[in-house]
């Protein structure tokens, strides 16, 4: 496992010889980089969005952090979930957080999601080569209502009823395909991701701790978390 | 390679199974690799038209991640894009295209479209050959191979009625023919299709064969999907995408249900 | 000219002592006689007209000179006053737009458009060594977010303001008065001010293709025939019809709201010299007050 390997032996290991001892997660990782091994998920409803994260960072195997927010505020109306290097997300957020603001300066209204999720995928795109980022952009604005786009690593931007991301969303799938229908309410929305999210979190070793979500609506945001020890699953199981 | 931090280059976030570019000059490392991929786009001639066909799967590595992205695009009233790789590179070739487009007009001779020559499937073709050579020379290619459909002009910039089908692949090889496809389908769809293809081929008999290929494209191709699109560019109703809809596939035959794996068998594969 | 000679003339980047910019408005006067621009917020969209005068017989008047230019897929400006400053303008929202829609991704707003424009216009008036621009703007756009078409003037000062109808250059005074009679301002409808007697008729804005004969005769009137030099009308629209794109209002829509027109104030011709001459002369004095 890499764990703040000494740049120097970074230095003089043959590229191939680079992975070596790496799991798949963390060799693209600079030394002492911090990943965002993660569970993030953003489902829309009629009105709205729900957004849900995990809390957990990790640096190779070391809960670096137990009570981390992974779910960013773009703007009055517009959230993120982060995955990938915790210094990339943080450093792209930032960015689309001061360009919505200037341009909602500027236009004198509410950006759309659509705006915050083209100015996260420029980003995203124009820098693919440097950035190790995967996020879910989501919120409620007065053309779209709510809506969800997924920006993967490479900067692809995609419109979608809900979105997965992170380390963990291969474990649900499944779950999620099965158990999403369209046009759910809130709160069978917010029951579907802190579902989903806490198999992830059973499941995949780099998620864990709380589960954030976050609701954003024509009448603002509601913050909420469930406790690591009262899960609707988990982290037991057989 | 090895050196690339010392360099202050961009330390290569490369996975094992991925193809890394080394670029001659000042010993950077740089990496290209297609992470949200699509697969086979087909295209064909028919009786005053030309079509294209894909999926609308894009993969993440094996995950099928996205099961309802587009990958045929109208880049103007009578030229179509299709494109199998990377769907970053595709959206990005499209924004371009379809903002030449939009300058194209802004900067037309004429307020009336009927006085203006929009850019031809030809023009467009060539102009993504010089895109996808010139990126990939600086040693970071647009991970696509794209076809490009639509009319054929004459020297006094009017449009013929003679149907285009070009592609551009991800180094800048371009060639026309009757019928193209990329990524699996040049291995599994492009034999079929040369074989059963004909210049007078009507509208449905050609819609019927790219549906054919797709549909064994989806059992051959395991980054495939049965939910497609079919897109067309005619004379008169100019380029139209169909919206995703799904093929009908076919397990009834003997093989298919037949038991292999009892003892006493040879068991199979 | 009161400003001549007196030195406060000679760049806008100084006033003058009671307070003027006289650059700026000799820039406005190289507008006021410049052909007719007009604009007209309708009902489903809008329409722009703009006098094109025919300098020279020779001219091929239909592709060259262009005053009516598409800047974005929804938006499209017309330009009166020196023609080449105009171009200018054009060319910078048509950047203004594209760069919006690259950053941002969505189309940009008409109010943010204009308002680029007139920094851009306004920051010629600022420096010593530029000169203010002699052409005013229309601007005609529709907002797909917000799905409101909207009409905005930019004069020479930088200013911009939102408009039902705006004019520019030659007989503009007489062109506004005409358009308030069409009942283009809702406010003003719902307080019961200007009731149509124009083609608006009683209730509320009229349609595009009654904008279009209205401009027409606007821009037909304000002329004599027998005195100014011949012209090309130039219209475009962007209207519920034309799929909120910013297009040439069909060739042949314009030949029939032209013979409309003429044939409507022929009549009125005919009308006032029935009753008195009343009419001729306000529309004499007007032309006074332009040149």
């Amino acid at each position: 496992m890499m764990f703040s390997q000494p740049m120097m032996s970074h230095q003089l290991t043959a590229d191939a010889d680079a992975y070596a001892g790496k799991s798949a997660e963390t060799r693209h990782l600079k030394p002492g980089e911090l990943s965002t091994g993660t569970t993030i998920m953003a489902v829309s409803f009629d009105g709205g969005v729900v957004l849900c994260a995990d809390s957990r960072v990790s640096t190779g195997s070391y809960v670096a952090n137990r009570a981390s927010d992974k779910i960013a505020q773009l703007h009055d109306h517009i959230w993120c979930c982060r995955s990938g290097s915790a210094a990339d997300t943080q450093a792209l957020t930032d960015y689309v957080r001061h360009f919505l603001a200037q341009l909602a300066v500027e236009t004198g209204r509410l950006p759309e999601v659509k705006v915050a999720a083209h100015l996260m995928r420029r980003l995203c795109y124009q820098n693919k080569d440097n950035l190790m980022a995967g996020v879910i952009v989501g919120g409620w604005d007065p053309v779209c209502g709510g809506t969800v786009y997924n920006i993967p690593v490479g900067g692809a931007c995609i419109p979608m009823p809900f979105a997965l991301g992170g380390s963990g969303s291969t474990f649900i799938y499944g779950l999620v395909d099965a158990e999403y229908r369209e046009n759910m309410t809130k709160d069978e929305a917010l029951a579907l991701v802190r579902k989903a999210v806490s198999h992830a979190m059973a499941r995949d070793g780099s998620s864990g701790g709380i589960i954030r979500t976050v609701v954003a609506t024509e009448e603002g945001n509601v913050r909420d978390y469930v406790s690591g020890n009262a899960l609707p699953y988990g982290p037991a199981g057989w | 390679m090895s050196l690339s931090l010392q360099n202050g280059g961009a330390p290569t976030r490369a996975l094992p199974s991925v193809t890394t570019v080394h670029a001659t000059s000042g010993g950077n490392q740089r990496t290209t690799r297609p992470i949200t991929t699509g697969t086979s786009v087909l295209g064909i001639k028919y009786k005053g038209g030309v079509m294209l066909a894909a999926d609308t799967l894009v993969s993440y590595g094996s995950l099928a991640k996205y099961k309802n992205a587009r990958r045929l695009v109208t880049v103007n009233s009578r030229t179509l894009i299709g494109a199998s790789g990377e769907y970053s590179d595709l959206q990005s070739i499209s924004d371009l295209l379809v903002s030449n487009a939009l300058e194209d007009r802004c900067t037309a001779d004429s307020l009336y479209d009927e006085d203006n020559n929009e850019e031809c499937a030809g023009e467009v073709w060539s102009y993504l050959r010089a895109v996808m050579y010139q990126r990939r020379n600086k040693m970071n290619p647009l991970w696509n191979d794209v076809v490009v459909a639509g009319f054929r002009q004459e020297p006094d910039g009017t449009t013929t009625d003679t149907p285009f089908l070009g592609v551009v692949d991800k180094i800048g090889t371009a060639y026309e023919d009757d019928v193209l496809a990329t990524g699996f389908g040049a291995y599994i769809a492009l034999p079929l299709m040369r074989e059963k293809y004909r210049p007078d081929m009507e509208e449905g008999e050609a819609r019927a064969l790219l549906e054919d290929c797709l549909r064994i494209l989806f059992y051959r191709d395991c980054r495939a999907l049965n939910r497609v699109q079919i897109a067309k560019v005619t004379k008169e109703g100019g380029a139209l995408v169909s919206e995703p809809y799904e093929l009908d596939t076919y397990w009834d035959f003997k093989g298919y249900v037949t038991n292999k794996g009892e003892i006493g068998t040879d068991g199979g594969w | 000219m009161a400003s001549s000679g007196s030195g406060y003339d000679l760049s806008s980047s100084t006033f003058s002592p009671d307070g003027r910019i006289f650059q700026i408005e000799y820039a406005a006067k190289a507008v006021e006689n410049a052909g007719t621009a007009l604009g007209l917020r309708c009902r489903d969209g809008i329409v722009l007209a703009v006098e094109k005068p025919l300098v020279n017989r020779m001219l091929v008047a239909k592709t060259t000179g262009r005053r009516i230019h598409t800047v974005d897929e929804y938006a499209g400006l017309a330009i009166t006053g020196f023609v080449s400053d105009g171009r200018q303008i054009v060319n910078r929202a048509r950047e203004e737009a594209s760069n919006y829609e690259e950053t941002y991704g969505t189309k940009i707003p008409p109010e943010t458009l204009s308002a680029r424009i007139s920094t851009y216009v306004h920051y010629f008036t600022l420096h010593g060594a530029l000169r203010p621009f002699g052409a005013s703007t229309l601007v005609a756009a529709y907002d797909p977010g917000t799905k409101r078409h909207s009409l905005h003037m930019i004069e020479p000062s930088g200013v911009c303001y939102e408009y039902y109808g705006a004019a520019a250059g030659r007989g503009r005074q007489l062109a506004r008065t005409e358009m308030e009679k069409l009942s283009i301002n809702p406010a003003r409808v719902a307080s019961g001010g200007g009731e149509g007697e124009g083609g608006g008729g009683g209730g509320g804005a009229i349609t595009v293709a009654d904008g279009v004969r209205q401009l027409a005769k606007i821009i037909h009137s304000l002329r004599d025939d027998a005195k100014d030099k011949p012209f090309e009308l130039e219209m475009s629209w962007l209207c519920e019809g034309s799929g909120w794109k910013h297009q040439g209002v069909p060739r042949d829509v314009i030949a029939d709201a032209v013979e409309w027109a003429k044939k409507e104030i022929k009549d009125n011709a005919e009308d006032e010299d029935d009753d008195d001459d009343d009419e001729e002369e306000e529309v004499g004095g007007g032309d006074v007050m332009e040149e």
